[in-house]
């Protein structure tokens, strides 16, 4: 009787030890699934840091700090920099490249499309917040400054400058702003994908010149 | 039995709270959007919609598209021009195409780079077919002239490296190239030597000078005599003689249908030729960039309709003209018209040319 005698298995322990192998398998399975993201990732050379890269300028490159930054040939201003960002005034500001600019007389990055004159007042102007100063040079040019720490990064202007002019106006991460997120909230929200990963030490994405030829 | 009352109360109180908080995370999850997909929520102070000024009163219209647009298979475009006998040419990539329109390709002109812009003299008087017409293209900073079956005929010496020429006009015994990089056109004689540049700044002779914010900048000749030139910074068609006296000028800032919108317009120009011998009533076809326009304006400027506007030329219920900033800098369509009278405009975006006729014609 005694050999034939099988112990009933205690239900706290058969469901610790079912607990336990099932947490080891999870994490099995998100293990292997983050070696197999980062196999990929540095055999397409866009990894960020892994101890996988073999070619020694994909290793350089994986292991080179990066931080986020808008491309401006791909970014369509859709205002989503302006509410996404994790901080209160988002790190995304507009800039301008001078050497593309036109110095118009009539700016349609800096009137609206309808203005009531062609003046700096404020019913003529485009920015909402009035981010934008316009300082006359010599007939009939003008220049366009904008003014950070009045930008939110809507990108109302950058829409203007792009539809009607040469596109000097643009949209990129302030880095003295960014908190460089490692799942940055305005990546994901962004509807063209312009939000892409640099490297730290080249950490603007600015136009080219010849863009205004 | 108060106690055991007491102590299930709170395991029912905390049973509830948790219940309301797995709740309110529950709608809080399913009301982030963090793919960005419910828009900015920015205010309508933050839109920038162009909607109400391309909307165009349908009276003013005074064409409609005729046939179905020709592909021109190019990747890029930059010009069109159309000969005495209606063919279509279009420089785009690294060649020329020429059309019936019908669409049917006739034949294809290999360049060595890639042409800004084209001018067809035809030479009706030649003997040889294959004489009987030239053809102008320019290159960034060059003219090379080429017969009708692509043999080049010459290559004119360069001008300078901020050179960019981006608008070609042919006459009888000159040709003149509009160079947007050093803002000035510059006249030329048939075998290519500079007799003179035109448009320059100068008080003395109230010459304004080009204003050119971006590279459009366009020439042609009317039957007047007279040369006509863009001034897009202005908003104005200038006219010169041919030694470079300014005569007049017309056109006008207005964000309304019967002025010019933007920072720099008209991009381009074709004369549509009248009845009257003379010239007397010829008009011009302009083109604006930005709020996409063509439009027909008499000898001196005065506004006669339009051939098409954004909602004629880009998709039906979509009014801005472009969705990418490159797409955007694409957007200066160039402009011809052919001896039947109709409109042909070069779309830079799609790579395709819309063909106009009159309305009264076309019914």
């Amino acid at each position: 009787m005694a050999e034939n005698f099988k112990p009933v298995p205690d239900r706290r322990k058969f469901l610790a030890e079912a607990l336990r192998y099932a947490a080891l398998g999870t994490l099995g399975v998100i293990g292997g699934a983050a070696f197999a993201k980062r196999h990929r990732l540095v055999r397409e050379g866009g990894c960020v840091d892994s101890g996988l890269c073999r070619d020694c300028e994909l290793f350089e490159k994986c292991y080179k700090p990066q931080v986020w930054q808008i491309d401006p040939y791909k970014c369509i201003a859709c205002g989503n920099c302006a509410t996404y960002c994790v901080l209160e005034e988002s790190a995304v500001k507009c800039v301008q490249v001078y050497p593309i600019c036109g110095y118009c007389k009539i700016c349609f990055g800096f009137f609206e499309p309808e203005p009531h004159d062609i003046n700096e007042g404020a019913e003529n102007q485009l920015c909402p917040t009035g981010a934008i100063t316009r300082k006359y040079i010599e007939d009939p040019y003008y220049e366009y400054t904008i003014d950070e720490s009045l930008c939110i990064g809507c990108g109302k202007c950058v829409k203007g400058c792009n539809t009607f002019g040469n596109g000097s106006f643009f949209l990129q991460v302030r880095h003295d702003h960014c908190l460089n997120c490692n799942e940055c909230a305005i990546a994901a929200a962004c509807p063209s994908e312009a939000f892409v990963r640099v490297p730290a030490d080249k950490p603007y994405l600015l136009k080219r010149v010849d863009n205004a030829e | 039995m108060d106690k055991r009352l007491g102590a299930t109360n709170i395991r029912v109180f905390v049973g509830v709270l948790v219940g309301l908080v797995v709740i309110v995370a529950v709608i809080a999850m399913s009301r982030l959007d963090a793919t960005g997909e419910k828009g900015s929520g920015l205010g309508s102070d933050f839109e920038y919609s162009l909607e109400q000024l391309a909307k165009i009163d349908p009276d003013l219209i005074l064409y409609k598209e005729s046939t179905s647009p020709v592909d021109t298979g190019f990747e890029t475009t930059h010009a069109i021009a159309i000969d005495s006998k209606v063919s279509i040419y279009v420089a785009g990539d690294n060649a020329i195409r020429v059309f019936e329109d019908s669409g049917k390709i006739l034949n294809e002109i290999k360049l060595s780079e890639a042409p800004r812009c084209l001018a067809i003299e035809s030479l009706d008087t030649a003997d040889d077919v294959s004489d009987n017409l030239k053809i102008y293209v320019t290159m960034k900073d060059h003219v090379e002239v080429y017969n009708s079956r692509g043999k080049l005929l010459s290559r004119w010496r360069g001008l300078d490296d901020d050179a960019l020429l981006t608008g070609i006009a042919v006459s009888k015994n000159d040709v003149f190239v509009a160079d947007a990089g050093n803002r000035i056109v510059v006249r030329y004689d048939k075998t290519g030597t500079i007799i003179n540049r035109i448009g320059q700044k100068d008080e003395d002779r109230n010459i304004p000078g080009f204003v050119i914010p971006s590279p459009y900048f366009d020439v042609a000749v009317g039957r007047d005599g007279l040369l006509r030139v863009t001034n897009p910074g202005i908003h104005k068609i200038e006219a010169f003689t041919f030694e470079g006296d300014l005569e007049f000028s017309w056109g006008q800032f207005s964000s309304g249908v019967e002025g010019f919108c933007g920072c720099c317009n008209p991009v381009n120009f074709a004369i549509l030729r009248g009845s009257d011998f003379s010239g007397a009533d010829d008009r011009f076809i302009t083109c604006e960039k930005g709020l996409t326009r063509v439009k027909v304006y008499g000898l001196y400027g005065e506004f006669i309709g339009v051939v098409a506007g954004p909602e004629q030329l880009v998709e039906s219920g979509k009014v801005e003209i472009c969705d990418s900033p490159a797409e955007c800098q694409l957007g200066g369509f160039d402009v011809a018209v052919d001896s039947h009278g109709r409109v042909l405009v070069l779309d830079t975006i799609k790579n395709i040319v819309r063909i106009f006729s009159r309305i009264e014609d076309s019914s």
